[in-house]
């Protein structure tokens, strides 16, 4: 962050960009006031010729807060969850030493590389052995700690300094307590990166709760969206941009609330 | 922690594989028992339905089915129905997870292709004598029969016929739709040529579910894919080739796009760029509502042409009692009541799902739209998919082959052959 | 740093009180990082371990769905699946599809992805908090949404690309419907839709990057590419490995953009391994998908060592 040069000349061409990827959020939010008529016109329109807000009340014609607090207590407790037990993790194969540790990462590391779906099944029948199916915890428990967690923790605070560590070795801090008091606070530019990657994830999840779940009191939102507005043999558009739209503001809130943490630099560590 | 001897990765490894071997060993199928005709259902008890049921429902009737079921409830007090609506998309996958892991629902809302393919997993229950079952139309029935028992009942049909622009035709000097294969040509000709469309009719050049194209035209040669019994490929025939070649006519013809983009054919349609599409009833309401108003007398529907009969393509859903299920009196007497003509009727108000059995269209509500009768006329000769539990995977096969003949100029007597091949190489997993 | 394995010695004798103070210390970081590690591994194991385990174990049996609820009353069979996917002409055909895709698309959405974030960080002003969420949009829009768009974009007469191509005279093709474009379609698209993950997550690793350094070297004359090169690379280096190998690991399992937009076609000129073992999957044939998926696993196991090994993780 030194010299600005052209600041001017950044911010044209970045907004030029800009411009060009926003294009179809805006066209979802936009299409999500029209008529099924105008959706299925080509060339696309617009601005909607007739905007209604009719997508949007046929939306609410379902227990839509039902839907929403499952997607949110999921979403949250799935994003806390990774937070925390992969910074612990991540830590540990980062700057300490331990038994199995080299073989725990390289397990680790290869379950991210293996295919969700071959998976799939077996993780459900598991699921439904443990006498879990059709409850919230079946949707939370299996994405509580997930590889690629635990690697971005781990690659993160390989970027800080072992410095800390040794101080705090000196200062006789505990392991621990150097890893919650020192490291830690240190981790918010990750956190924030995580917790909107791991909320994203979770919040858009739609195989497996359409499969865990057998009854609509455990339905999240992209299950519900699916159900009102795809058809067996056409696609309620109106529907599914208008519910696309509702299931984005959520992250939106996420994305803005963490991105004050990308802000936070090495500089507060007072390491000079 | 640094004192015990670690066993050594070579250990540990040489104990993993043996016990990964071990396990593999152990496995094995049993000697394959000769598998007649399934055992008779066990008839249902008499008197009202009690206890509880589940219902899996997709879409837009999951949602309305709730509604329809009051009076089955009034009919039934002791009982209570959980209706969980599903949604189409990955439902396949939604079901088949179910019933692996054994927590498949009472009765469920099948999608007519699924019906082999669940019967081959041994979920489905066959329908007992005291559901009659002589009222249906015969492709629906048949979309239900596996193997010679029926297991379920049909519950809506769909079938497609050929839509085209009324007024562009009259323009064209065309005034009655045509009734044979050399007509429909000759309408797709003369669209192009003096009503200035870009393409006479649209049709699917390969790719997904072309097969549902192409097989009418097949069906209506006298031709088919399976034999009677379901149980062997007949890709392979004249009435076949014959079939085949006739829709790769409209492509080197030139009345076809071989490379159409995706979902413009409401557009086209309307814009007269492509006034002709082969589809079934829900296009009714997407065309008029891009159309806008006074769109629904510009075009008009017509039965598939007649080369010996006039074949098309049935789909809908059926209704399927699983096996498992704890309460199997209340569930076969809610598909019995489903299955009743009022309430076919009443559904087709909820819903506009036609109705699978042929009374249910003498009812005024259903008869009354002119361009449904054409539909009532098509489901007399409509056929469903062969009922064979590897269908998917065979008519994907099929698919990759269609889209050489429409697009490659592969010659249809090779490509029937190479699906051959490959149809036989999956079996029918019967 | 040090990614040692295990601790001091096997039979545990000190050899002298420094050792013995090293030794103490050296028990008390295995037991913290056993107890930071402990959570975290029991629930994988039991979530994810196991089935993976269950999974790899079908995949050289002849299991279908049917034998779900048996599994074990399924016929051994060795090798066999991995050798009816090597067989089988559409899967080579995936494989070929997958890797192009990936050699293209992987440096791209880098690439894209550090010069978002880079440009992000140079101040901006104000707008940058606005850039970052529009930048990162395509990441959360629908796929629906996308789709149509994109579609729009591409068609061949009326697509926005092709009218903007004719203003300076060239006729541009069927991009979606042509087997030499379609996947290059595929890869503009995917590099549009991901570049926003990678940039938020160099946005984190440009965080570490100590600006005393920069303003060191700017004293010394070094202009803004030298810096660039030689100070903000070699810092964010975990941060690159990180965001190359999670990038490659999306892209060799890419399925979304086949699958909405051209459903693999036209000719499987788009099909992608992962989509083309969905299908398999769909069909029943469990075995057989669970080869391809681990054969799969295999090749990134393979480039993702490669990367770690060209990072040289000290």
């Amino acid at each position: 962050m030194l010299e600005r040069r052209n600041p001017i000349l950044t911010n044209i061409v970045l907004l030029g960009f800009l411009l060009l990827v926003i294009t179809p959020f805006l066209w979802m939010v936009l299409g999500s006031l029209k008529t099924q008529g105008e959706l299925l016109r080509v060339p696309p329109t617009w601005l909607p010729e007739e905007p209604t807000l009719g997508n949007f009340r046929r939306l609410f014609d379902r227990p839509f807060a039902k839907f929403f607090s499952n997607s949110a207590i999921v979403a949250i407790v799935v994003t806390a969850g990774n937070l925390l037990l992969s910074s612990m993790f991540g830590y540990a194969l980062a700057h300490l030493r331990f038994p199995f540790k080299k073989l725990l990462f390289v397990l680790v590391l290869g379950c991210l590389m293996i295919p969700g779906l071959v998976t799939f099944i077996p993780q459900y029948v598991l699921v439904v052995n443990l006498g879990l199916a059709d409850t919230l915890p079946a949707l939370i428990l299996p994405f509580l700690v997930q590889p690629f967690s635990v690697f971005l923790m781990r690659q993160f605070f390989l970027g800080l300094p072992r410095e800390l560590l040794e101080a705090g070795r000196i200062d006789g801090v505990g392991e621990i307590a150097i890893f919650f008091r020192i490291y830690l606070p240190l981790a918010g530019p990750a956190f924030a990166t995580l917790g909107i990657l791991t909320f994203l994830g979770s919040w858009n999840n739609f195989l497996w709760p359409l499969v865990v779940s057998s009854s609509e009191s455990t339905y999240t939102l992209p299950v519900a969206l699916a159900l009102i507005s795809t058809g067996q043999n056409q696609t309620d558009y109106g529907l599914l941009l208008a519910g696309a739209t509702l299931i984005v503001l959520p992250i939106l809130v996420v994305f803005l609330f963490f991105q004050r943490y990308f802000i936070q630099g090495i500089a507060a560590t007072g390491i000079k | 922690m640094s004192s015990f001897a670690r066993p050594t990765r070579r250990t540990v490894t040489g104990l993993g594989a043996a016990a990964a071997l071990g396990l593999l060993a152990a496995c094995g199928r049993p000697d394959e028992t000769e598998s007649g005709p399934a055992a008779p259902a066990e008839p249902i008890a008499e008197g009202a339905a009690t206890g509880s049921l589940t219902v899996w429902a997709m879409g837009a009737e999951g949602e309305k089915l709730p509604e329809l079921l009051k009076g089955f409830q009034e009919q039934n007090p002791d009982v209570t129905v959980e209706v969980t609506p599903v949604p189409w998309d990955s439902a396949h996958d939604k079901f088949t997870s179910a019933i692996a892991a054994g927590t498949a629902p009472d009765v469920a809302q099948v999608g007519s292709t699924w019906m082999a393919e669940f019967v081959g997993l041994n979920a489905l229950e066959s329908t007992p004598e005291e559901v009659a079952t002589d009222d249906y139309f015969p492709g629906a029935l048949e979309a239900v029969t596996v193997d010679g028992t029926v297991y379920g009942v049909p519950w809506y049909v769909e079938t497609r016929v050929v839509y085209y622009r009324k007024d562009l035709a009259e323009k064209a000097g065309i005034t009655e739709p045509p009734t044979d294969w050399e007509g429909l040509v000759a309408l797709a000709q003369a669209l192009q040529e003096k009503a200035d469309a870009e393409w006479g009719i649209s049709l699917q050049p390969g790719g997904t579910g072309s097969w549902q194209s192409v097989m009418p035209l097949i069906w209506s040669n006298g031709g088919n894919v399976v034999d009677e019994a379901s149980t062997e490929f007949t890709f392979e025939s004249g009435q076949n080739e014959e079939a085949l070649a006739y829709y790769q006519s409209y492509f080197t013809d030139g009345l076809a796009d071989p490379a159409p983009a995706d979902g413009t054919t409401e557009q086209d349609f309307v814009s007269g760029r492509v006034p002709m599409f082969i589809s079934g009833p829900w296009m009714m309401s997407a065309v008029e509502s891009v159309g806008g108003e006074g769109f629904a007398g510009k075009y008009g529907v017509f039965t598939m042409p007649v080369k010996e009969t006039s074949s098309s393509f049935l789909g809908g859903a059926n209704l399927g009692v699983f096996q498992g299920t704890k309460n199997r009196d209340a569930a076969w007497k809610l598909v019995q009541y489903l299955s009743t003509p009022e309430v076919q009727v009443e559904w087709f108000g909820m819903s506009t799902d036609l109705p699978a059995l042929q009374q249910g269209w003498e009812d005024e509500t259903v008869a009354s739209n002119e361009k449904f009768e054409v539909f009532r006329a098509q489901l007399d000769t409509a056929l469903a998919p062969p009922v064979v539990a590897t269908w998917e995977q065979v008519a994907a096969s099929f698919d990759a082959q269609i889209e050489k003949v429409c697009k490659d100029d592969l010659a249809p007597a090779d490509a029937l052959a190479a699906t051959q091949s490959e149809a036989q190489g999956i079996g029918t997993g019967a | 740093m040090s990614t040692s394995t295990t601790t001091a010695g096997t039979d545990g004798r000190p050899a002298a009180a420094g050792s013995r103070r090293r030794s103490r210390r050296g028990a008390a970081e295995a037991r913290a990082g056993v107890l930071l590690a402990l959570p975290f591994v029991l629930l994988f194991a039991v979530f994810t371990a196991w089935p993976v385990l269950q999974s790899m174990f079908m995949s050289f049996t002849d299991m279908r769905i049917s034998d779900i609820r048996t599994p074990f009353a399924v016929d051994f069979v060795g090798l066999e699946n991995y050798r009816t996917a090597f067989a089988d002409p559409v899967f080579r055909r995936a494989a070929l599809n997958t890797g192009v895709f990936v050699l293209l698309g992987v440096p791209l959405t880098i690439t894209a992805g550090l010069a978002a974030a880079l440009a992000l960080n140079t101040g901006v002003g104000r707008l940058r908090a606005v850039y970052r969420v529009g930048f990162y949009s395509p990441v959360i829009t629908s796929i629906v949404a996308v789709a149509v768009v994109w579609r729009f974009l591409l068609q061949p007469g009326t697509g926005l690309v092709n009218t903007v191509l004719g203003w300076v005279g060239i006729d541009g093709p069927h991009w979606l419907g042509d087997q030499r474009t379609a996947l290059l379609s595929l890869v503009v698209m995917a590099v549009w839709r991901n570049f926003g993950t990678s940039m938020i997550i160099f946005l984190a690793g440009l965080q570490a990057v100590d600006p005393g350094l920069h303003e060191a070297a700017a004293l010394d004359g070094a202009g803004r590419w030298r810096r660039f090169v030689s100070i903000t690379l070699p810092s964010i280096r975990p941060t690159m490995l990180f965001v190359l190998v999670t990038t490659s690991i999306g892209y060799l399992q890419f399925f979304e953009e086949p699958f909405v937009m051209t459903s693999g076609g036209p000719l499987n000129a788009t099909v992608s391994a992962s989509m083309y073992t969905y299908n398999q999957f769909g069909f029943g044939n469990y075995g057989v998908a669970g080869a391809m998926a681990y054969l799969t696993f295999l090749v990134i196991g393979l480039v993702t060592l490669v990367q770690f090994r060209l990072m040289r993780e000290k």
